[in-house]
């Protein structure tokens, strides 16, 4: 079971962030992360944290620490790669941008092929000590964690770059 | 959350709206009058025919008229929101966004900036499941523009039910056309919703076709009782 878990204070927001992920993840479970239980993380095989919208800052006064004491493959999207950068010690600095742009690949990884076009939906990029495998311009776009398989993607995937949802649940992280 | 629906008078906005009434208060409808037919972010038929959508919504209207031109566009929409925002004290705006990106990415970029939510409730919808949406949650829409090949006279007027779907829907298959319309291939205007008090009902109308395009334009409706 692929958990996705919610980062959307509104429901109306889940429409946009939660239903596309659903249709692109088969064997999936939603759970709100406010409403987020040890079974549910003991159970996934992955976990995937959603994006949410622009105004929505309230998954900042979480508590997702438990990220950092995981031992299973975990990507975050926009949102999702905040409280994962959080959860890891990483800085988030305000930068904003909405649009498509290009996205260079600067390590060879799992869940990129090369460099592509992708959607940008962010007020805040990721600073710290991390892998970078991809980039916009010199911000780091899809980052890993250097030793776990935590990946937080700054961009949004599931609307031009499907395929990295696909790799990722499929990718055997070993 | 005090919302404003970007309201074109077709089906995807009327549906995006009904979707944000069942968690927020919709406040007002802000509709963009262009009168350029290229505009890539508002031009839609039959647009004058939101204020009868709205009378029939019991809901005020926010139009300003935009000359169309691609990055003033911007400005208009801007000004659209920030005066729906002021009169109407929205706090988000709700679209009826399915795919574009080149669309959705500068209502969010003026949101952004007017401190506005942006709600995209049909955002990246399978198309074929948008149309059976519309049609179950008992939204009217009539084709009011088609086009592309091989859309031909027929479909113009047409209420959008399950028959029209199904042809939409194999002809997205054989001829590689949105079947919901999302590359403007067809355009089409609710005359009746259950959001709507009343329903519109066309009095003059007229018929335009050569080579795969054409528009159904209402000259005259008016509201009668459901």
């Amino acid at each position: 079971m692929i958990l996705i878990i919610s980062a959307c204070k509104e429901p109306l927001s889940e429409l946009e962030f939660i239903e596309p992920l659903k249709a692109l993840v088969s064997n999936s479970k939603v759970v709100h992360y406010t409403q987020l239980q040890a079974k549910d993380l003991a159970l996934a095989e992955k976990i995937i944290i959603s994006g949410t919208a622009l105004a929505d800052f309230d998954y900042l006064q979480a508590d997702f620490s438990w990220i950092s004491k995981l031992n299973k493959p975990i990507l975050g999207i926009c949102a999702g790669a905040q409280v994962i950068a959080k959860a890891f010690g990483w800085e988030l600095v305000d930068e904003t941008h909405i649009d498509v742009k290009p996205v260079h690949m600067v390590k060879l990884n799992l869940l990129v092929k090369g460099d592509f076009n992708a959607y940008f939906l962010h007020t805040k990029r990721i600073r710290g000590d991390f892998t970078t495998l991809a980039k916009s311009g010199e911000t780091p776009a899809l980052i890993k964690h250097n030793v776990k398989h935590a990946y937080a993607c700054i961009f949004h995937p599931e609307v031009l770059n499907q395929e990295i949802i696909t790799l990722f649940i499929h990718a055997k992280h070993k | 959350m005090r919302l404003g629906v970007l309201y074109s008078g077709g089906k995807d906005s009327t549906l995006a709206l009904m979707k944000a009434q069942q968690f927020h208060d919709v406040l007002c409808l802000v509709t963009l009058v262009s009168s350029n037919k290229e505009s890539f972010m508002f031009h839609t038929p039959n647009i004058d025919i939101t204020s009868l959508q709205a009378e029939a919504m019991e809901l005020p209207l926010v139009r300003v008229e935009t000359l169309g031109e691609k990055e003033n566009e911007l400005a208009d929409l801007k000004k659209a929101l920030t005066l729906a925002k002021k009169q109407h004290k929205i706090e988000g705006v709700v679209t009826g966004a399915i795919r574009s990106t080149y669309q959705t990415s500068r209502v969010q970029q003026v949101c952004h900036e007017l401190g506005l939510w942006c709600f995209n409730p049909l955002w990246l919808m399978d198309q074929e499941l948008l149309l059976t949406e519309i049609i179950k949650s008992k939204i009217h829409a009539i084709i009011s523009a088609v086009s592309a090949e091989p859309l031909d006279e027929t479909f113009l007027g047409k209420k959008l039910d399950t028959r029209i779907a199904k042809r939409l829907v194999d002809l997205g298959k054989s001829h590689k056309i949105n079947p919901a319309g999302e590359g403007g291939e067809v355009e089409t205007t609710v005359l009746d919703a259950p959001t709507f008090k009343k329903k519109i009902e066309i009095l003059k109308r007229q018929i335009n076709y050569k080579n795969y395009a054409g528009t159904f334009t209402i000259l005259n409706a008016r509201l009668v009782q459901k």
